[in-house]
């Protein structure tokens, strides 16, 4: 259920980000919300679940946005694990250091990722630029504390079993009887 | 015994009482009577009886009239102002269904003008095959150009169909799903297109940078270019119709070295407003071996 449910955020995080928060072709402060909802994966979720939500939210991006298939798969994955083996190393786990830790891995994995594809193909991409870069990462960063709320809001209630399946569950027999 | 004709006599003697005093008054009501009509004057009796009911209607009326004056002044200016709290709420109602209506039209008007315009350009376009589409996605990413449109493979479109709009160039489709398409931006580094300088008749490639400008690239220091120069499509490759408007010569920098001249230009597309667009056929290898053949 929850990873249902991510995947369904996701998508209409993609699709707001591509359509009502895109209004010009070259709009300088769209927000990256998807990558809001990657570091809140890597910081809440666990792996497997993570994974299958990634999947097809890299997906998503890839066909709604941008020209080089895979480029947001390889931004999903790479800022996921960051944020996850960072948030695991570190020994401070608040969100005061969350936040701006979200940012740094943005901006880095942007400038790695664009290092790369500019590298297989030289003079495809718009060139590098900081200031526009730094803007949208102060944008991560601003947007994050209230989506990582409403992202544990989803959670809550993805794991709040509205459908009771424990319920109709099959079960087979106790498990703990003893056998004669 | 004694007692039973006491209590007789009394009530013989009340009988006798009443009837004496009802043929008294009627008597007198008689003579009054008889004497109002005939003298038709108001006696001392009727001011006597004016007098002693005028204050008593004096303070009805005034009350009446302290009631009557309230009521307009308090109740009725209550009244008045929920009838027109009422009224209001209606008008401020009504007021919002206009302005959503004349935004309506508004955009419906602006709507109309833009596809007028694309269809005028359409039928300018002569023979050659075209679909309209609509732009219903951009993309937001800060390393690449593209817009997804709402017609796809069922609509004819192949991959690299130019795209237009009535201002000139927008862009190529680079990939194709059966009712939706990709298109790549003229603006996009990735973009090179064809181009001739319509009055020098120069030919070169132009690229995109990214920004809302272009790059007019293998333009020899030889050629003579001029600012405020038209740049069209030059169709040797057969994808763009020879002739469409692509932008203008904004900058030409002068370097002391190398071969080519290093040239802006200004797109005459606004990328800003992009929203309609002309998906441009392009003539198939079989299409263009047909029309070889005499």
């Amino acid at each position: 259920m929850i990873v249902i449910n991510f995947i369904v955020v996701g998508l209409l995080l993609v699709i707001a980000q591509t359509t009502v928060f895109m209004p010009q072709v070259d709009w300088l402060p769209a927000p990256d919300f998807y990558f809001v909802l990657v570091a809140f994966l890597a910081y809440r979720l666990e792996l497997i679940h993570c994974l299958l939500i990634l999947f097809p939210l890299a997906c998503f991006l890839d066909v709604l946005c941008g020209t080089v298939l895979g480029s947001y798969a390889l931004i999903c994955f790479s800022g996921f694990f960051l944020l996850k083996t960072a948030n695991e190393k570190l020994p401070i786990r608040e969100p005061l250091y969350q936040i701006p830790l979200i940012g740094l891995v943005y901006l880095a994995v942007h400038y790695l990722v664009y290092q790369l594809l500019n590298f297989l193909q030289p003079d495809h991409l718009v060139p590098w630029s900081w200031s526009p870069m730094c803007i949208r990462t102060l944008l991560v960063m601003l947007l994050a504390y209230p989506f990582f709320f409403f992202f544990e809001k989803v959670r809550t209630f993805s794991v709040s079993n509205l459908l009771p399946w424990n319920r109709i569950r099959l079960r087979t027999d106790n498990r703990r009887r003893r056998r004669t | 015994m004694k007692k039973k004709s006491s209590r007789k006599r009394p009530s013989r003697f009340r009988l006798f009482r009443v009837i004496v005093l009802a043929g008294v008054l009627l008597t007198l009501a008689l003579i009054f009577l008889v004497s109002t009509l005939g003298s038709q004057q108001f006696g001392s009796l009727h001011k006597l009886i004016l007098e002693a009911v005028g204050p008593l209607q004096k303070t009805v009326s005034i009350g009446s009239s302290t009631v009557n004056r309230f009521k307009s002044e308090y109740v009725d200016i209550l009244q008045d102002s929920l009838r027109l709290r009422e009224k209001n709420k209606q008008l401020v109602k009504q007021l919002q269904e206009n302005e959503i209506k004349l935004n309506r039209s508004r955009e419906a008007m602006a709507t109309n003008a833009s596809l007028r315009k694309l269809l005028e350009f359409k039928n300018s376009l002569g023979q050659q095959s075209k679909l309209a589409a609509s732009i219903i996605g951009k993309d937001p990413s800060t390393m690449f150009r593209s817009v997804i449109i709402d017609q796809g493979s069922n609509a004819g479109i192949t991959k690299g169909d130019p795209v237009v709009n009535d201002e000139g160039v927008v862009g190529q489709v680079f990939a194709i799903s059966p009712n939706y398409a990709k298109v790549l931006l003229a603006i996009a580094p990735s973009s090179a297109i064809d181009v001739l300088l319509q009055k020098s008749r120069v030919r070169g490639i132009l690229k995109g940078d990214g920004t809302l400008t272009y790059r007019l690239e293998y333009i020899l220091k030889t050629a003579e270019v001029q600012e405020g120069e038209y740049v069209v499509t030059a169709g040797y490759g057969g994808i763009f119709p020879t002739g469409l408007r692509v932008g203008v010569v904004s900058e030409i920098i002068r370097k002391p070295r190398g071969m080519f001249h290093e040239i802006k230009v200004t797109p005459s597309v606004d990328y800003q407003k992009l929203e309609h667009l002309l998906i441009l056929h392009q003539p198939n290898l079989a299409e263009i071996k047909q029309l070889e053949q005499p």
